[in-house]
C-alpha cells in the first residue's frame, strides 16, 4: 500500500488539523503568544475536533477505547485474532473521517 | 486592542526549525502572502515571517482553514529546501520585549535549544511521519461473528421460526450477545493490528478516534515514524486491508508533528 500524499484540500484537512493545532515543537510561553486551541477557531472547526466525544455516544466500543487511551495496546497481553482473514467482499466501504 | 496603542511590529511567526543558514528566502508563500525567510543561530534556523504581536484569529472557518493549509505548505517548502524539519503548531508568534526584538528572542531560544534540536534533526533525517487509520464495518463483522458461532447462529435461526413476541425476545438476546462478541473481537483486532504495525516502524503515537461518515468504525488512529524509503509498513497494511470487513487509510509523508516534543 502506498501512502496517500497530504494534499492541501478538505479530504486531508482533519488529518492536518490533528497535527498542526497542538502538536509540534513547544515554544516557551514567555516569548510567545501561544494560541493553538479551540476558542480562537471558528465553531465549525470545533465541531470537527469534537468528533471523538460524538463517536463514543454511538460506539459499541467505548471500553476498549478508554483502555487504549490509558495504555498503548502493545503493552497489554496480546491475543491473536479469532478467525482467518478471507477474501475482501466486493464494494468494501473505505471510510474517511468527517470533514468540516 | 485600543487604537491609540501602537502595535509592535517586530514579532515573528514561526513555522518550523531546520538545519540551515540565516536570511534564506523562501518567497511570499506565508499566511496572507507574507515573505517567508529564516532566522538562524549558527546552523540551526527558524522559518518565519514578520508579524505584529497579534494572533491569527477569525470567525470564518474557511479563512482559518486557508491559514492552516498555508502553514503546512510552508513547512512542506522548508522540508524541500532543508530536509526533515521540526514543525511548530499553528499560530506560534515570537514577540519582542525589553530584552530585544522578536528576532533576538528567537535566536536566543534557538541557541538555548541548539543541542536538543541538533540531536532531533539528526534522529529524524531521512524519516517522516505517516498516518495509519484502521476501520471496520460492524455490520459485516457482526454477520460473520453470528454465522461462525454455533450459539449465536442458533439464536438467529430460532428467532426466524418463532411467533412475533418470542422472536423479538430472541432477537434482543441475540443483539446483546452479538454486541459482546463484537467488543471482544475489536479488542483482539486492535491488539493484533497494533502489534504488526508497531513491529515495522521506528516509533508510534496512538491518537484519538474519529467519527466516520459511512457507517464504519475507526479501530486505530496512529502516527508512525519511519524511514521514507521503507516499504515494510505498506506491506503490513496491505495484509490488514485484506481482512474481511476491515479497511485501512494510509497518509503521508507528514512533517514529524508527533515526534518532536520531549517525553
Amino acid at each position: 500500500m502506498e501512502p496517500e500524499l497530504p494534499k492541501y484540500n478538505r479530504a486531508t484537512l482533519v488529518d492536518l488539523l490533528d497535527r498542526v493545532l497542538d502538536k509540534g515543537v513547544f515554544l516557551r510561553a514567555d516569548v510567545v503568544i501561544s494560541v493553538a486551541g479551540i476558542p480562537l477557531i471558528g465553531l465549525t472547526l470545533s465541531v470537527v475536533l469534537a468528533g471523538m466525544e460524538t463517536m463514543l455516544e454511538y460506539s459499541l466500543l467505548s471500553d476498549w477505547d478508554q483502555a487504549i487511551r490509558a495504555s498503548p495496546p502493545g503493552q497489554r497481553h496480546a491475543t491473536p485474532t479469532g478467525g482467518r482473514p478471507t477474501e475482501p467482499r466486493p464494494g468494501k466501504r473505505v471510510a474517511s473521517a468527517v470533514p468540516a | 486592542m485600543t487604537a491609540d496603542v501602537a502595535v509592535k511590529q517586530d514579532g515573528l511567526y514561526v513555522y518550523c526549525v531546520a538545519r540551515g543558514k540565516d536570511h534564506y528566502p523562501l518567497g511570499p508563500i506565508g499566511l496572507d502572502g507574507q515573505r517567508v525567510y529564516t532566522v538562524a543561530s549558527g546552523d540551526i534556523c527558524a522559518v518565519v515571517h514578520d508579524r505584529q504581536a497579534e494572533a491569527y484569529q477569525s470567525e470564518d472557518p474557511e479563512t482559518v482553514e486557508g491559514w492552516v493549509l498555508t502553514h503546512q505548505k510552508v513547512v512542506a517548502a522548508a522540508t524541500e529546501a532543508f530536509g526533515t524539519v521540526l514543525p511548530l503548531a499553528f499560530n506560534m508568534i515570537v514577540l519582542g520585549d525589553e530584552n530585544g526584538g522578536g528576532a533576538e528572542n528567537l535566536m536566543a531560544w534557538l541557541e538555548e535549544k541548539r543541542d536538543r534540536f541538533t540531536r532531533l534533526l539528526e534522529k529524524l533525517a531521512g524519516k517522516a511521519e505517516y498516518g495509519v487509520q484502521v476501520f471496520w464495518d460492524p455490520e459485516v463483522i457482526t454477520t460473520a461473528l453470528i454465522q461462525n458461532d454455533p450459539e449465536l447462529r442458533r439464536l438467529r435461526d430460532e428467532a426466524r421460526t418463532k411467533p412475533k413476541g418470542l422472536a423479538y425476545m430472541l432477537q434482543q438476546k441475540l443483539a446483546k450477545a452479538a454486541r459482546a462478541a463484537l467488543e471482544t473481537r475489536a479488542n483482539r483486532c486492535v491488539e493484533n493490528f497494533y502489534t504488526r504495525i508497531r513491529a515495522c516502524v521506528e516509533d508510534i503515537r496512538v491518537d484519538r478516534l474519529k467519527k466516520t461518515d459511512n457507517g464504519t468504525q475507526m479501530l486505530l488512529n496512529l502516527s508512525c515514524l519511519m524511514d521514507r524509503s521503507s516499504g515494510a509498513l505498506g506491506r503490513v497494511l496491505d495484509e490488514i486491508h485484506k481482512t474481511e470487513g476491515v479497511s485501512v487509510r494510509f497518509t503521508g509523508p507528514w512533517p514529524p508533528y508527533n515526534f518532536v516534543s520531549p517525553g
